[in-house]
């Protein structure tokens, strides 16, 4: 599984983790039952503290997305949370009044969604990381 | 539990009486890695030496495994590792007889750690010191620096000069010795995004004193930056006196305005404080933060 951080994006770099295993997770590049890095692992590839990573994982777990058993190593859950639908539809309330306050219209918007949606369930772009 | 490094109301002043450090005080947990930022001449050179019992501080104490630098040398010496970029090594050695040198002094050294270090360098053993390129001479350095396995490992300013794939790989080397080791770093450095990348933590030094330590995290979620029309406060005194306000410069014809809180929380304190719209607050990276924090024009 590839995953990337960039230090220069807003998010702090826990939440840029804990944001793509989501995705890989909800895109099904994640499996219930999938194996993940240890959160060590995921550090050296990374190139981040561990401390960062293991907030990372800890929050996940606690979201329940995640499962870290002793011994065996962190695994993705049976069942992940299911999302809340009636936040889903102001979400989505919220991002085409943004597009079509930022001049896109409906089409546009879902060109953005087929977008986004090849990233989710292919993963993100290997793309030559700034430094 | 004992911090593995312990600065408390650390003073020093130079040799003709101008104060450096006016107070120092932090410490640094087992595994933890914590980046000192701060401007040059701001003190953290000469703290750092004073944690490797180069210096002996004016006022306060410094512990290091709960040890005293400069009363126990020998002990600390033993458990620490450092690089810095002043560091010189011996033109005239060769990288193996740098590393014999160590490997004496060390009776924890790792063999096995050095082959793989200086695998992944692609240094020669054979090579001298003089004629390595500044990149392979800070490897070299810091192949040195931690082939004891040290619980504490001390980085001033370790990737000065350093390009973009050195620095990398001097970073990988750093965290997987944090992974495995569970190594407490203490690095300055002037690339934020280094800092971003592998700090946890982040001590601000400014004029010899801690102008703000706190999580890396916490300073991406809960600072941000307000920019005020100059028209809209008086000085910068009255923007000073809002809650939360960590400080405040003049830049061209606005305020710019380090706040405690999210951008809504922090542009309703200044609206609220100063009577005053048209506030723009926003997120920003850790550079930008730092140039708001110690950045010139008050």
């Amino acid at each position: 599984m590839y995953f990337a951080v960039n230090p220069s994006d807003e998010l702090p770099l826990y939440r840029q983790i804990m944001r793509q295993i989501v995705e890989a997770i909800a895109g099904g590049r994640l499996k219930s039952g999938d194996r993940v890095a240890s959160h060590r692992e995921l550090s050296e590839q990374l190139v981040v503290a561990p401390l960062t990573v293991k907030k990372a994982y800890d929050e996940l777990e606690a979201l329940g997305y995640i499962e870290t058993q002793r011994g065996r190593g962190t695994f993705v859950c049976d069942n992940p949370p299911p999302a809340d639908l009636e936040r889903v539809r102001r979400d989505a309330r919220k991002l085409l009044s943004e597009a079509y306050l930022s001049g896109l219209d409906f089409g546009e918007v879902v060109k953005v969604l087929k977008e986004a949606d090849r990233e989710i369930s292919r993963g993100p772009r290997r793309e030559k990381e700034k430094v | 539990m004992t911090p593995v490094l312990e600065f408390r109301n650390v003073s020093r002043s130079y040799k003709k009486g101008v104060p450096v450090l006016k107070g120092v005080s932090f410490s640094v947990g087992e595994g933890e890695i914590a980046g000192l930022l701060g401007r040059n001449a701001a003190g953290k050179t000469t703290l750092i030496h004073t944690a490797m019992g180069l210096l002996t501080p004016d006022g306060g104490s410094v512990r290091v495994f709960g040890l005293s630098p400069t009363e126990h040398p020998v002990e600390v010496k033993r458990r620490i590792g450092f690089v810095s970029e002043e560091q010189v090594l011996p033109p005239g050695s060769t990288v193996a007889e740098l590393i014999a040198f160590h490997r004496y002094l060390f009776a924890s050294w790792d063999e096995g750690l050095e082959r793989q270090l200086l695998e992944r360098f692609a240094l020669a053993r054979g090579s001298k010191i003089g004629k390595l390129s500044k990149g392979q001479a800070r490897q070299a350095a810091l192949v040195c620096a931690v082939c004891h396995r040290p619980e504490l490992l001390l980085l001033d300013e370790p990737a000065g000069g350093l390009d973009a794939v050195a620095r990398r790989e001097f970073l990988e080397t750093s965290i997987q010795l944090s992974n495995r080791e569970g190594t407490a770093i203490l690095f300055s450095s002037h690339h934020m995004t280094d800092v971003e990348r592998i700090g946890g933590r982040v001590i601000l030094l400014d004029e010899g004193k801690v102008r703000l330590d706190r999580d890396l995290d916490r300073i991406r979620e809960d600072i941000c930056i307000a920019v005020v029309p100059r028209a809209s406060a008086p000085d910068a005194a009255a923007i000073e006196r809002t809650t939360g306000c960590l400080r405040v410069r003049l830049v061209l014809d606005d305020w710019h305005a380090v706040m405690e809180g999210t951008p809504e929380s922090a542009r309703q304190a200044l609206e609220e404080s100063l009577g005053a719209d048209g506030i723009r607050c926003v997120r920003v990276p850790l550079e930008e933060w730092f140039i708001e924090m110690v950045g010139g024009e008050r």
